[in-house]
């Protein structure tokens, strides 16, 4: 799932439809990934991500990364004819998690065309000067990653070690107690990250591990919903765990879903009443007040799981398109299961609202 | 010592009350006017540049087309914004739209919200979520100016080009008075064009990137028709719009100051020469030479710190009124309307301050020297030692050499090209021709009171001409000062006329149609011409033109291109040529260009030239070139025909029209119903004509300011050494009626004596004016402004001027001989015992 602060946008951007009432091409559950065809953009759905997070274990141990583009077809004029219409909307966020320090985080944005574009046919996203794109090279397959801020810039070479894990049925996720609320979900686990990051003025050698997420939607959080937690974990011995809840404003749970695949490639499902998050320790936002619970106890089938984060607070405060606030940050999990992962807490600074 | 020296100065400020008082106030005057001119250009140009900033933003980088047709490529925009070294890229398409069918005209800014937010904040509605979103849904949001001006819904138009927008708000942070609306970029596009581009792109680079460096990576990057322009560009080209005329104004100011230093010359010369008796008495009692020098100099700075003080405020009153009475365009139309908030600053204030303290020392300067090296002995017995006529032929050798030089030198400085485009040449041409008048001074008083003492005169006449022969010093003084002045008021009034005689020919020739349409860069609606071309129309002929830009250089004022119904073998019909019309080998595209053009880029006629045209280059031949009053930076007319063959759109601006016989009426009521109804401007030759000439006797007003000023103080500068120089010969005067003459024979010899001086100044100054008129319009104006225009000479308000002063110098005189004969001839005797 991934849903992010943007799910949380107020419905200007998103939720314009009303009034152009587009139609969104919906998710369908029978529907056949085929790649590279779906790595590339749907931009017939209302909203799309590619994420990319993960940890360094040079140039220092722990250093979390992201990089993550979303689409947004706004439903915004749908009917102008003009190369420049803004249909569709592209943000970029980059963050770094510097362990024990502090994170950075920067952020671009652009339609496509006046300083972002995509791809339909394969991974080939920009906006400005910040890129992801897949390509089979003399050397295999592989994702590139460019990112650069002020503060830090990275780029990064990220070379499969597994095949791709189709999340839910084939690919098709279900995000709430109907099935109506799904997406097409497809995640990459235990990506070997090899390039440079630029901290402090000069890029040095970076080496690490990356998880891949793509997903896109057009209907998204169910009724009742005011956010989720979710943990996408490399595990230690090769293993790959995806785990969420979507919570409803009394802090029970909406919905849940994990998906566990071993070290031999086997693949497990957990449902609903499989699936319970409980937080250990909390800790408060000195920006807005918000509570997150940065150590969670989960439980996937008969794994008890805990996590812990490299840094209290990697809450991320966005702007574009409009101010919003949500945890995520690299975590260890710890317990049955050990590796290192994003954790994602949104929805604790205020309720979104879909 | 200085008790004495403060003694002295507060005696001689006492003592001279008037001359002194004019004195500081023409340093004043000098310091007032060009620190007014200064702080008024100074808020213009922050203001504009406010503005600027309020609507563009600060980019440090904007690449643009160099033509109004051009546009910027879609791909270049996406290369652009992969560059890591680019923060923000901000596409924007600005265009001109009437509103509806009302007069009003506005920018329209096509943004892209995204990117406007980092760089052109203030042009975004309220963050408010749903402003945001509809203006991605095509609502169109307008400045407070027109906000309250357009309702729900408004239809924009551009030539055929027609959108019916919704208003959705009110654009807060947009400064007051810029008309303004701003909408989606997107929706521009689809409406506006351009096709598959933007307008321009305006950038920020990373902190950090070297913009230099940037610059050299992507300016051989860009194609032909697109030019990249650093922010310092924007404002070089800015301030280089009005440089020459503030250059001018300044200069203007300039001679005002150095009138007044003249004016502290000759006030101090007659202190020094009215107090010789005193200086040498105390010279005597044991006063240094090197302190009697000095104590003249402090006399001097005791005039400049007070006039230049009162000249500062009077500069900063001067400045807030002006600007609050005409906006801070100095008169010469560069800047808007409103009105700039005047912020002195330290540093020019303590500039100007000085500068006029400079002026009042500068004129000290040679009366301290005399009062230094006066011979105590003969100044105690016989008063002020005027030095000897320097007669001889070998002084007078030494002067016609001098003579000569200045006159060569002045020749050789008015051929001098400019300089940093402004005339540095011809304004030392000028100051030489001043001197020049000066140096005469001395030649023409001895020929003409030479002359006029050999003539059969009554003896007290010639007592005086004598007298003049014998001691010149004063007379040259009180005349030098009337040929500098009258010198300035010949030299302005000559240009000012001769400008306005070419202006007159020169509209005749380019309004050769009855009546005009037009609509300032916004292309006239499809409606009207349609309605123009039927056969119904009063009118037997029209003639369209479609006025755009285009940019040269991007630190220069862009250049106006004039697309005109012109008949490739017959262009002298419509234009005003200056010269020979060269002809164009068939397929090559002939171009007539301006004056200025030509001036400021060296053009010549048959010269090929590469212009940015319609987003590329294109090669066109210089065929003739032509007068143009109207556009100071230069301008280029095509042929409408060869305009549409290289895939231009020929959209007229302007009509000029011709009424059928016999309907001229029904065609003037015709025309001014279309003008309300599509909100253009109709105006009949004679009213543009009426209108023009306004506005340059308005631009002008400010010369004949300062032409009053300099008579003025020109007047006062004689007045006050002749009554000086009469002052110093009262005991003279008192022997002669000793002798029998009477009071009235010692006046009339005083006023002839005055009038001849003054003959001498006029005289002298016309000729030094003449000759700076003719450098001003024939080296300043071409250089400064590149407009021609023959010299013509207005003889009857200069000969007019010149007999009021000749009427006030006799006056002057006359009250002087009055007062110097008061006192019982007696009583002057026993006293100088």
């Amino acid at each position: 799932m991934r849903r992010r602060a943007f799910l949380a946008l107020p419905p200007a951007l998103l939720a314009g439809a009303v009034l152009a009432a587009p139609t969104f091409a919906p998710v369908r559950r029978d529907t056949r990934l085929a790649f590279p065809r779906d790595h590339g953009a749907h931009p017939g759905y209302r909203t799309e991500w590619w994420y990319v997070t993960g940890a360094l274990d040079a140039p220092r141990a722990n250093i979390g990364f992201q990089l993550t583009f979303f689409r947004s077809r706004s439903g915004r004029a749908e009917e102008l004819v003009s190369p420049l219409a803004a249909t569709q909307v592209m943000f970029a966020h980059a963050a770094l998690t510097l362990p024990g320090e502090r994170l950075l985080h920067a952020e671009r944005s652009a339609r496509p065309g006046l300083g972002a574009g995509y791809s339909v046919a394969d991974c080939g996203l920009h906006v400005g000067p910040w890129s992801m794109a897949r390509d089979d090279g003399a050397g295999g397959e592989r994702l590139r990653l460019a990112a650069a801020t002020p503060d830090f810039g990275f780029a990064f070479e990220l070379a499969p070690t597994q095949p791709l894990l189709l999340q839910g049925e084939h690919g098709w996720s279900q995000k709430g107690p109907r099935p109506e609320f799904a997406s097409h979900y497809l995640s990459w686990p235990q990506l070997e990250v090899s390039g440079s990051l630029r901290l402090d003025g000069s890029p040095r050698p970076a080496r690490g591990r990356a998880w891949f997420d793509h997903e896109w939607s057009s209907a998204v959080l169910a009724p009742g919903a005011v956010g989720w937690d979710w943990i996408g974990i490399n595990l230690d011995d090769g293993g790959a765990l995806m785990a969420f809840r979507i919570r409803d404003a009394g802090g029970g749970t909406v919905h849940a879903g994990a998906m566990l695949r071993d070290a031999t490639g086997r693949q497990t499902r957990f449902g609903p009443e499989a699936v319970s998050f409980r937080p250990l320790r909390r800790w408060r936002s000195p920006r807005n007040g918000a509570d997150y619970p940065v150590e969670e106890e989960i439980l996937v089938g008969p794994h008890r799981l805990r996590t812990r984060p490299v840094l209290d607070d990697q809450e991320i405060g966005a702007h574009r398109p409009l101010p919003v606030a949500y945890w995520e940050g690299l975590v260890t999990l710890e317990g049955g299961l050990r590796g290192r992962g994003y954790q994602e807490l949104a929805g604790y600074a205020a309720p979104l609202r879909v | 010592m200085m008790r004495l020296g403060w003694w002295l100065i507060r005696a001689q400020l006492l003592a001279r009350r008037s001359a002194t008082a004019l004195s500081m106030l023409a340093i004043a005057l000098g310091v007032a006017l060009g620190y007014a001119i200064h702080l008024i250009n100074d808020a213009a140009l922050a203001d504009f540049s406010r503005a600027m900033k309020a609507v563009q933003g600060e980019p440090d980088v904007v690449i643009a087309p160099r033509d109004g047709a051009g546009h910027i490529p879609l791909a270049l925009v996406d290369q652009l914004s992969r560059d890591a070294a680019v923060a923000v890229l901000a596409p924007v398409i600005e265009t001109r739209v009437r509103i509806g069918d009302t007069p009003l005209l506005a920018r329209l800014i096509g943004l892209d919200p995204f990117s406007a937010a980092l760089l052109m904040p203030t042009l975004l509605p309220d963050q408010a979520a749903d402003a945001m979103g509809s203006l991605l849904d095509g609502a169109v949001f307008a400045s407070p100016a027109l906000a309250e001006k357009v309702g729900a819904d408004a239809t924009l138009m551009r030539g055929a080009a027609r959108w019916q927008a919704r208003i959705g708000g009110e654009l807060a942070a947009v400064p007051a008075g810029e008309k303004l609306l701003v909408a989606d970029i997107a929706w521009v596009q689809a409406h506006f064009g351009p096709r598959d581009g933007v307008g321009e792109i305006r950038i920020r680079l990373s902190p950090g990137m070297p913009l230099a460096a940037w610059r050299a990576a992507w300016a051989p990057r860009l194609p032909a028709g697109i030019e990249l322009r650093a922010a310092e560009d924007n404002q070089a080209r800015v301030s280089n719009i009005s440089r020459a005329y503030r250059v001018n104004l300044n200069v203007l100011a300039m001679v005002a100051l150095l009138t007044g230093a003249f004016l502290v010359f000759a006030t101090q010369l007659t202190a020094v020469a009215q107090r010789s008796t005193q200086f040498a008495l105390l010279g005597v009692l044991g006063l240094p030479p090197r302190l009697r020098l000095l104590q003249v100099l402090v006399e001097g700075l005791a005039i400049g710190v007070p006039g230049s003080l009162l000249g500062l405020l009077l500069g900063c009153g001067l400045a807030v009124g002006f600007t609050r009475v005409a906006g801070g365009d100095l008169g010469g139309g560069f800047f808007s309307p409103a009105t700039p908030v005047i912020v002195p600053q330290l540093l020019p204030t303590a500039g100007f301050f000085a500068l006029g303290c400079l002026a009042s020392l500068l004129g000290a300067l040679y009366p301290a020297w005399l009062n230094r090296i006066q011979p105590l002995a003969q100044a105690l017995k016989t008063g002020f030692a005027q030095g000897q006529a320097r007669g001889g032929g070998h002084a007078r050798g030494r002067d016609a050499l001098l003579i000569l030089a200045l006159a060569v030198g002045a020749l050789a400085l008015a051929r001098v090209p400019a300089i940093a485009d402004l005339p540095l040449g011809g304004y030392a041409a000028i100051a030489l021709l001043l001197m020049l008048g000066i140096v005469c001074a001395p030649l023409a008083t001895r020929a003409l009171f030479g002359a006029v003492a050999r003539a059969r005169l009554p003896a007290p006449l010639k007592i005086a001409v004598q007298n003049i022969l014998q001691a010149p010093l004063m007379a040259q003084v009180a005349a030098s000062g009337l040929i500098v002045s009258f010198a300035l008021t010949v030299s302005m009034v000559t240009m000012v006329a001769s400008f306005r005689t070419a202006l007159d020919q020169w509209l005749d020739a380019v309004l050769p149609a009855p009546l005009y349409m037009r609509s300032k860069a916004v292309p006239l609606p499809a409606e009207l011409l349609a309605d123009l071309a039927r056969a119904d129309s009063p009118f037997q002929r029209v003639e369209r033109m479609a006025a755009s830009s285009f940019s040269l250089d991007p630190q220069r004022p862009t250049v106006a291109l004039l697309v005109r119904e012109i008949d490739r073998r017959d262009p002298g019909a419509q234009l005003p040529f200056t010269g020979a019309v060269a002809d164009v080998a068939p397929g090559g595209i002939p171009v007539w260009i301006s004056e200025a053009m030509q001036q400021v880029h060296g053009i010549a006629v048959g010269q090929r030239l590469r212009l940015p045209l319609l987003g590329r280059e294109i090669e066109v031949t210089v065929s003739g070139v032509w007068r143009d009053y109207a556009r100071q930076f230069g301008a280029v007319v095509m042929t409408a025909d060869d305009y549409l063959a290289l895939g231009g759109r020929f959209e007229a601006t302007d009509l000029a029209l011709w009424p059928r016989p016999g309907q001229e009426a029904a065609a003037q009521t015709w025309l001014r119903g279309a003008a309300t109804r599509h909100g253009v401007e109709a105006t009949a030759s004679g009213e543009i004509r009426e209108l023009s000439l306004s506005i340059f006797d308005k631009s002008f007003a400010i010369t004949h300011a300062l032409e009053a000023a300099a008579m003025l103080i020109g007047l006062f500068g004689l007045a006050v050494t002749l009554a000086a120089s009469v002052g110093l010969r009262a005991r003279e005067l008192a022997m002669l009626a000793a002798l029998g003459f009477d009071r009235a024979m010692l006046g009339r010899a005083v006023v002839f004596e005055g009038a001849l001086v003054t003959c001498v100044g006029l005289a002298l100054g016309l000729a030094a004016g003449i000759a700076v008129g003719a450098i001003l319009t024939h080296v300043v104006n071409p250089q400064a402004f590149h407009w021609r225009m023959p010299l013509a000479v207005p003889w009857p308000p200069l000969l007019a001027v010149a007999a009021a002063t000749l009427a006030a110098g006799m006056l002057a005189s006359g009250i002087a001989a009055r007062r110097a004969t008061r006192l019982p001839a007696a009583q002057v005797l026993a006293s100088a015992q």
